[in-house]
């Protein structure tokens, strides 16, 4: 539906509603004239009657006056008659037809000279009735009378009843018809500002969007920027001295911390992004924080105490490790530059029991609080904290991510977080866990660094990757380590060769231009059934990726470093 | 409107002059008979009356024969109409009676009249005659009224114009009703 649809469909009960207030008046102003004719008639009728039975009176007591010609009787009772208002004339006529005696109101026309006959007739309102005086069956003679004509405010005395009642509701339907219009134009009006407003905030909207993506893309470019300094400045290091592997080595070392960093970076953004699945595991969060004494101080600098306050009820609580740590870094960070000039970070872990909250089902929780005694902040700012892209710092420094990936975090274990800050007196963010039913396994043993084999596998990797740099680097650190090499920069270009090349192992990236990783795995395995394949995704579509192949596939996250790739590749080759 | 009024105004000036030219032929009638017959205008209006009476009147049945038979309109005594009566009451019926003068000399509880002018003579004495009625549905009518005895009606003369006076007990006591309206006309009943 198009907005001026909606906007018709919006307006017409109203103009419905004015249309039948119309007809109403108009049905009104029918009944009203059709209601006075009708008693227009009915008067007539009554005037007739009551003119017939006056005459019919006279007509029964006059007779004797008649008979004996009695002018003064007869005058009497014709006066009587016409002392009534609504009587003009009347007359008494002998048996022949002719006048004895008349009564006239003042102004009104004589009775006629004779009256020979019975008559009933009306004209303009005005009766005029004769009828023949009989005594015992022997005529008298007449009596003829003659009503008033009714006059014009008699007739509208008659009639403003109705007519007032009529003009009162036409008023009334008048005043609801403009009420009923001034409801539509109010509606329309109404419509068109909220259609403003909406259009004003979709501008709104679409700005804050681009302002975040400046921040962010601000942000993430000061931070790949650091980054690729570190690795830049490494690798011209390592070239004007490379013939000392001492420094080779540090350097080289410098350099894979940057680009661990710079991996960690796009994690963190693509955690954010929801495009990599958590790894959510059971785990204990203060053995986790335990861990992190060492690298939270650091982070913060001697100028900042740090406090840790944990609790020993070993709560297991559903989440993933790296990301509940790079949540409680970004914490930490935060802190730090809340107190530029030093202060104490507190965290602070206790089980807690909810039964009403808001948003929380009741139950037990783990409680994460992390506090600072920095500037805090205002409430406005407090209130936005969480929102993705929303920063007070500088464009350039900070990607607005970073409480918002604590928010994800929090909410992804089945819990919140919240905040509690005022201007000068720190701030306070608790994460709240919802405990998991269940043991924790023991922390993994980490895998020992895979040394260089002393034998070269002998193994055949095919290896596709739209990315030439990713594809030499990948390519030499395989041949280094002894394995054959066979490359394609595209999943056509890999079917073609693969037949012919028959590789043990093949190592498909996930993201690529036409034939995507997926698809090129399947492919493959139809042409070698039973192909072991490793996919390497920046994103974490495994759930997909694992549809594609049944299973049958190995996730190598990106980026990746060559020893976990090796190890990959030796799993499953001794699998196979 | 108003053309309608001045045709009103002519409609009725034609009517009064027609009732003025009837009015004034009526008068010329009545002298006319006063001088033919010799009865004054009294006498003729008295005859009128006389005959006028019948029908503000209601005799018990009994008095009829049968419902057509004629009411006698009787005159006992001496004239004073002539046929001046017999003009009045020709063609007259009242309640399918025919009405039917007569002249009797004397008159009797088996005279058979329904009214009776009771004019008195030397045969029979008005007060004889109204004797022989006294208490029979006979509306006896006498012409004023003194010692020797008054009618059920009696013709008075009063500001020169004929009237009458109506004892309406009598004519009840006598088995007659008299018609109110008649009464009302009465000078008794003024």
């Amino acid at each position: 539906m198009s907005e001026s649809q909606k906007t018709t469909g919006r307006r017409d009960p109203e103009r419905g509603r004015v249309a039948v207030l119309w007809i109403g008046a108009v049905v009104l102003v029918a009944a009203s004239i059709a209601l006075a004719f009708r008693q227009e008639d009915a008067h007539r009728t009554l005037v007739l009657h009551e003119a017939e039975a006056q005459t019919d009176v006279l007509a029964g007591s006059v007779s004797a006056a008649l008979a004996f010609e009695d002018q003064d009787a007869m005058r009497q009772y014709l006066e009587a008659l016409t002392r009534n208002p609504e009587i003009a004339a009347a007359g008494i006529y002998g048996p022949n037809g002719q006048r004895l005696a008349m009564s006239t109101r003042l102004g009104a026309a004589p009775p006629p000279a004779t009256v020979t006959a019975e008559a009933d007739s009306q004209n303009g309102g005005a009766a005029r009735i004769a009828r023949v005086v009989t005594e015992q069956g022997q005529r008298q003679g007449f009596v003829y009378l003659r009503t008033e004509p009714e006059s014009l405010g008699e007739f509208v005395g008659r009639h403003t009843g109705l007519v007032i009642l009529t003009l009162l509701a036409l008023l009334l339907l008048s005043f609801m018809t403009r009420a009923a219009q001034r409801l539509a134009s109010a509606n329309a009006r109404l419509s068109e500002e909220i259609e403003a407003r909406a259009a004003a905030e979709d501008a709104l909207r679409q700005s804050q969007k681009l302002e975040a993506l400046g921040q962010l893309t601000g942000g993430i470019a000061h931070d790949f920027n650091n980054l690729l300094q570190a690795i830049y400045g490494a690798f011209e290091l390592i070239l004007n001295k490379p013939g000392d592997p001492k420094t080779v080595s540090r350097w080289a070392r410098n350099g894979l911390e940057a680009a661990n960093r710079g991996a960690s970076l796009t994690r963190q953004l693509l955690a954010f992004s929801r495009q990599q699945k958590l790894e959510l595991k059971p785990l204990i969060v203060a053995e986790r924080l335990e861990g992190m004494h060492e690298l939270l101080a650091r982070t913060l600098g001697p100028r900042v105490e740090l406090a840790f306050d944990l609790d020993h009820d070993r709560v297991t609580v559903m989440s993933d490790a790296t990301q509940l740590e790079v949540a409680v870094m970004n914490l930490a960070v935060n802190a730090r530059d809340a107190m530029p000039d030093g202060g104490r970070l507190t965290v602070r872990t206790r089980k807690i029991q909810l039964e009403d909250d808001a948003l929380l089902a009741p139950g037990a929780y783990l409680q994460l609080q992390v506090t600072d005694t920095g500037h805090g902040m205002p409430p406005h700012v407090a209130r936005r904290a969480f929102d993705p892209f929303f920063t007070t710092k500088a464009v350039g420094k900070g990607t607005g991510l970073g409480l918002a990936q604590v928010y994800g975090v929090a909410r992804q274990a089945g819990g919140d977080a919240r905040i509690v800050s005022s201007p000068e007196a720190g701030a306070t963010v608790t994460l709240l866990f919802r405990e998991a039913s269940g043991d924790v396994a023991g922390p993994a043993p980490e895998p020992p660094p895979a040394p260089l084999p002393t034998t070269a596998p002998s193994a055949t990797v095919l290896l596709i990757d739209d990315d030439d740099a990713v594809r030499g680097v990948v390519r030499g650190g395989l041949e280094m380590r002894g394995y054959t090499v066979i490359d394609a920069n595209s999943g056509e270009a890999a079917l073609a060769i693969a037949g012919e090349a028959q590789p043990h192992i093949a190592v498909v990236d996930y993201a690529m231009p036409g034939m995507d990783g997926a698809q090129t795995a399947e492919s493959l395995r139809r042409i070698l059934p039973g192909l072991p394949i490793i996919l390497a995704s920046g994103y974490s579509d495994t759930a997909a990726v694992e549809r594609a192949l049944g299973g049958a596939a190995t996730v190598l996250r990106k980026p990746f470093d060559i020893n976990a790739l090796s190890l990959a590749l030796e799993r499953l080759l001794a699998e196979g | 409107m108003r053309r309608k009024g001045r045709r009103q105004r002519w409609t009725t000036a034609l009517a009064t002059a027609l009732a003025v030219a009837s009015l004034a032929h009526a008068e010329v009638a009545h002298a006319q008979v006063a001088q033919a017959g010799a009865p004054t205008l009294e006498t003729a209006v008295k005859a009128a009356y006389l005959a006028k009476f019948a029908p503000f009147v209601v005799w018990p049945a009994s008095v009829f024969a049968t419902p057509t038979a004629p009411l006698a309109l009787c005159v006992q005594g001496d004239d004073p109409f002539g046929p001046l009566l017999d003009h009045e009451a020709a063609g007259q019926s009242v309640g399918g009676h025919p009405v039917a003068v007569r002249r009797v000399a004397q008159l009797a509880a088996d005279s058979g009249c329904q009214i009776a002018f009771v004019g008195g003579s030397s045969v029979q004495s008005r007060a004889a005659a109204l004797k022989a009625v006294d208490g029979l549905p006979v509306l006896t009518v006498t012409d004023g009224g003194d010692s020797s005895g008054r009618g059920i009606v009696q013709l008075v003369l009063t500001d020169g114009r004929v009237r009458f006076a109506i004892d309406a007990d009598k004519a009840r006591q006598s088995g007659m009703t008299i018609s109110s309206r008649l009464l009302a006309l009465g000078v008794a009943g003024r």
